[in-house]
């Protein structure tokens, strides 16, 4: 019998229940989280994977894209047929240093174009068909971490991605606003006058938990970061606030093991070129920012950022100068020593399109999260993830 | 155990339940005229106040006009400006949906209707599309549950967001049979991949057209032979929905949502199934909501006060208590944003999951917070996400935190219904489950010298949350 079986089968686990989390250690749940960190970005609104890594000899690309296609004098060029969009020229150093992996045509069968949906499956990591309740870092916290602070969400509201059943995440971006909205005088009146017995009813014990926990987290949080401030300059926007944020967390020594933020505006159905253009440079400034930050601290050899969109776009431009929804789009994973930098696989098969025109997916998503729960995080995938998927050897 | 039979009368109390699940909250002046009532007599008047239908109507004459006379195609540009407008007019529909909530006195209806639109989920960007939807919902809302599922099917709505309109004959979606089975009707493992494929069939042709009529597309129908559950025929899509209804997982399933939404978050098997027992006779929605209330069991001890308000819950009894608007409509939605719940804007088919998931640390700090900012002026320390629309600059520049808001609240109608209570009173109005003692004493520490700011106080509890 494994000691966390032993732990749950004895009761001990569920009596942690009633102890305020301020005084529960790692100990009370027998797990010890390993200290390797995962940073989610995701572009939100679908990133146009066509004009990120262009094809840029590809006569089916230049023949559906008549006015937004980008030509070799555009792009930096990485190989003799493929070259990052012009704004990623940080990223690209990044790039030809080793540190990311491309992993192209990253999707799931029938593939869903709504964003809402879309973001749904790739947060909760279901099937097109399924529709899971809980986020795939959600079950984490609640299969290994057991406490809400294993991931922090760096915004106000908390995506499904960070939700379980009965412990959930947190989301906040800015360690002191958090704290100082904690510590509101009533609030807190309310939580001195707290005591196990609201514990142990059904849903009162459970708000009442919540808001113990969302106290302690967050004087957790303050108390650890409040001394640490990060010298690195970050692009003055609002992605970049984020990853300084998420920078502070983990260089002051932050026990959260899973950050997530999104960077919006890559739904670009009108004149595309400038939009993008415009993002692509604030994720490729920021990423590098972010990661030179790590790189001073030691700590980016314990960090894996992956980042993701929740579709790519067609390749047929539309009449608007931009693209509409699509399907397959890639995947950047960025870490110090990635088993695949480089490019993963090879890149877009323009020739061979689904019925709507879009890129076929070949990786399935939830394999590249089966590996960084397996291979970073040092837990069995099925624990998590719902049908079994194989790790693919990436971290 | 608090045994009460159809002739016993029903304790203030009790009442005071009905409501919270059947409506949204009693005054106290109505909780007043209801006491000393007899159960069946109590729950007669709730139903007979339902009996009316009051739809939400909301006006769109430039959009009506524009669907009447044209195409997306014969006008592309004007279609696109009234998208922009569809969309704005939904935020406003948002709003009145909220309002009419909070002030209908058919509560039963407006109760269920809520209901059903996290049953039949749909989201559009058409307000018209919407507003029907949302007629349809308020009129089967205590109907024939037959009829409701057949009406919904034919919705434009509905059509377009499950796909039909892309269902013909040989190339099926499934989209809409594998949702009508799994999350209309049946529940999920009570039907094969086979069934799926063979009722999508049946719906094939089923469409609307850019005016919102539905129509069968003949051409794109297939009238061949089904084989669903095992029997073979010409089925239609009507067809189908009976095979569906004569199943009596269909009757279970629906009763046991009935149960999770309207008595507790933890199922009873033994409830349940008198539910679908009384449900399955007629497949009337009114005589099993009619039954559900007359039970001893649903106002017993382990169901009074211990349901997780919805966000939209919270705040239609705060409006019903202490009627606020917001100059601007984006304030509220706001709102509604970070508590988790948008009304129209349900996050996938399966709808809002209910219950403990309305809750984490965030959405808690909030729902403690809010009373103070809507009433006390209190200025709210947060920023929602950007919308997936190109804008990028305006999501960038929105960093509103401590925003106050532009919130306008009448106390005078507070004063009006709740003046006459004293403190205890009001207490028991607005908390329904039993207050821990620690909670009781910060309670009674309290000083006691203004009613407005108790009532914040009160409705700031974790007690509060629950229903």
């Amino acid at each position: 019998m494994k000691r966390r079986d032993f732990l749950k089968s004895s009761g001990l686990a569920s009596t942690a229940l009633f102890v305020p989390s301020f005084v529960q250690a790692y100990g009370a749940t027998g797990v010890i989280p390993s200290h390797k960190k995962i940073v989610i970005l995701q572009l939100s609104g679908g990133n146009d994977g066509l004009n990120t890594l262009v094809p840029y000899t590809n006569d089916i690309y230049f023949k559906n894209r008549n006015t937004i296609a980008r030509n070799k004098k555009d792009v930096l060029v990485i190989n003799d047929s493929h070259g990052f969009h012009e704004s990623l020229t940080d990223f690209k150093s990044l790039y030809d240093a080793g540190f990311v992996s491309v992993i192209n045509n990253v999707g799931y069968p029938n593939p869903s174009r709504s964003h809402f949906r879309s973001t749904d499956i790739w947060h909760t990591a279901s099937g097109a068909g399924e529709y899971l309740k809980t986020g795939w870092v959600g079950r984490y916290l609640e299969e290994v971490v057991k406490k809400p602070l294993g991931a922090i969400e760096v915004d106000d509201t908390l995506s499904l991605l960070m939700k379980g059943h009965s412990i959930n995440g947190l989301a906040t971006k800015d360690a002191s606003l958090f704290y100082k909205t904690t510590k509101d005088a009533y609030f807190g009146k309310i939580i001195d006058k707290y005591t196990a017995t609201h514990l142990s009813e059904h849903n009162l014990g459970y708000l009442y938990k919540t808001v113990v926990d969302a106290k302690s987290s967050a004087a957790q949080i303050y108390e650890k970061t409040k001394v640490y401030s990060s010298s690195q300059e970050y692009p003055n926007n609002a992605f970049g606030k984020q990853l300084k944020t998420i920078s502070e967390f983990i260089n002051s020594g932050l026990e959260t093991q899973v950050y997530y933020a999104s960077l919006g505006g890559f739904d670009t159905h009108a004149n595309q070129l400038n939009s993008q253009k415009r993002l692509l440079e604030v994720y490729s400034k920021g990423i590098a920012a972010f990661v030179k930050d790590l790189k001073r601290t030691g700590a980016f050899k314990d960090t894996i950022i992956l980042t993701f969109s929740e579709f790519g776009r067609r390749l047929k431009q539309n009449a608007a100068k931009g693209t509409d929804h699509g399907a397959a789009n890639m995947v950047f994973l960025l870490g110090e020593k990635l088993k695949h930098p480089g490019m993963y696989n090879k890149p877009d098969n323009l020739a061979n399109l689904d019925s709507n025109g879009d890129l076929i997916y070949e990786v399935d998503f939830r394999n590249i999260y089966a590996s960084l729960i397996k291979e970073w995080l040092k837990t069995e995938p099925r624990s998590i993830l719902s049908g079994k998927f194989k790790a693919l050897g990436l971290v | 155990m608090s045994l009460t039979t159809k002739d016993s009368i029903l304790k203030s109390t009790h009442i005071q339940h009905l409501y919270q699940r059947a409506g949204f909250g009693i005054s106290p002046k109505k909780l007043e005229k209801l006491s000393g009532l007899k159960k069946k007599e109590v729950v007669k008047k709730l139903f007979k106040s339902s009996k009316s239908i009051t739809h939400l109507y909301m006006s769109t004459p430039d959009i009506d006009a524009f669907m009447k006379a044209d195409t997306p195609k014969s006008d592309p540009k004007k279609f696109r400006e009234l998208i922009k407008v569809s969309r704005s007019k939904l935020k406003d529909y948002n709003l009145a949906w909220v309002d009419k909530m909070s002030t209908s006195n058919e509560e039963l209806r407006e109760r269920m209707t809520l209901f059903w639109a996290n049953h039949f989920v749909v989201r559009t960007n058409n307000i018209v599309f919407s507003q029907r939807y949302n007629a349809t919902l308020r009129k089967y809302a205590l109907g024939n549950f037959r009829d409701f599922v057949i009406a919904i099917a034919k919705e434009p709505a509905m059509l377009s967001y499950l796909n039909n309109q892309q269902n013909r004959k040989g190339k099926p979606n499934e989209n809409f049979a594998r949702e009508l089975m799994e999350l209309f009707t049946l529940g999920i493992g009570s039907y094969t991949e086979k069934d799926i494929k063979e009722s999508a069939r049946a719906f094939t042709g089923w469409g609307h057209t850019f005016k919102g009529e539905f129509v069968l597309r003949k051409k794109q129908h297939d009238f061949g032979e089904k084989e669903f559950f095992g029997v073979k025929g010409n089925f239609s899509g009507e067809d189908i929905i009976d095979l569906i209804l004569k199943r009596p997982e269909c009757a279970q399933f629906i009763a046991k949502k009935i149960y999770l939404h309207f008595v507790n978050d933890i199922p009873n098997e033994g409830r349940i199934g008198e539910l679908a027992i009384v449900f399955r006779e007629n497949y009337s929605i009114d005589e099993v909501m009619r039954y559900l209330f007359m039970t001893n069991w649903f106002y017993e001890e382990d169901v009074i006060g211990q349901k997780i308000k919805s966000p939209i819950d919270l705040l239609v009894q705060l409006k019903r208590t202490i009627p606020f608007s917001f100059k601007k409509p984006k304030e509220f939605i706001y709102i509604q944003k970070l508590l988790g719940q948008v009304l129209l804007e349900p996050p996938n088919v399966a709808g809002w999951a209910e219950g403990k998931s309305w809750i984490d640390s965030n959405t808690m700090m909030v729902r403690l917070k809010l009373p103070s900012v809507l009433f006390m002026n209190g200025t709210i320390a947060f920023d929602v996400k950007g919308e997936f629309e190109d804008s990028y600059e305006k999501f960038n520049k929105k960093s509103n935190f401590n925003r106050r808001l532009t919130v306008t609240k009448n106390w005078e109608v507070f004063h009006k219904n709740y003046g006459h209570l004293n403190y205890e009173e009001l207490y028991h109005h607005l908390i329904s489950t039993t207050t821990n003692k620690g909670t009781q004493e910060f309670l009674q520490s309290l000083k006691k010298t203004n009613k407005q700011e108790f009532c914040v106080q009160l409705m700031s509890l974790p007690e509060y949350q629950l229903c």
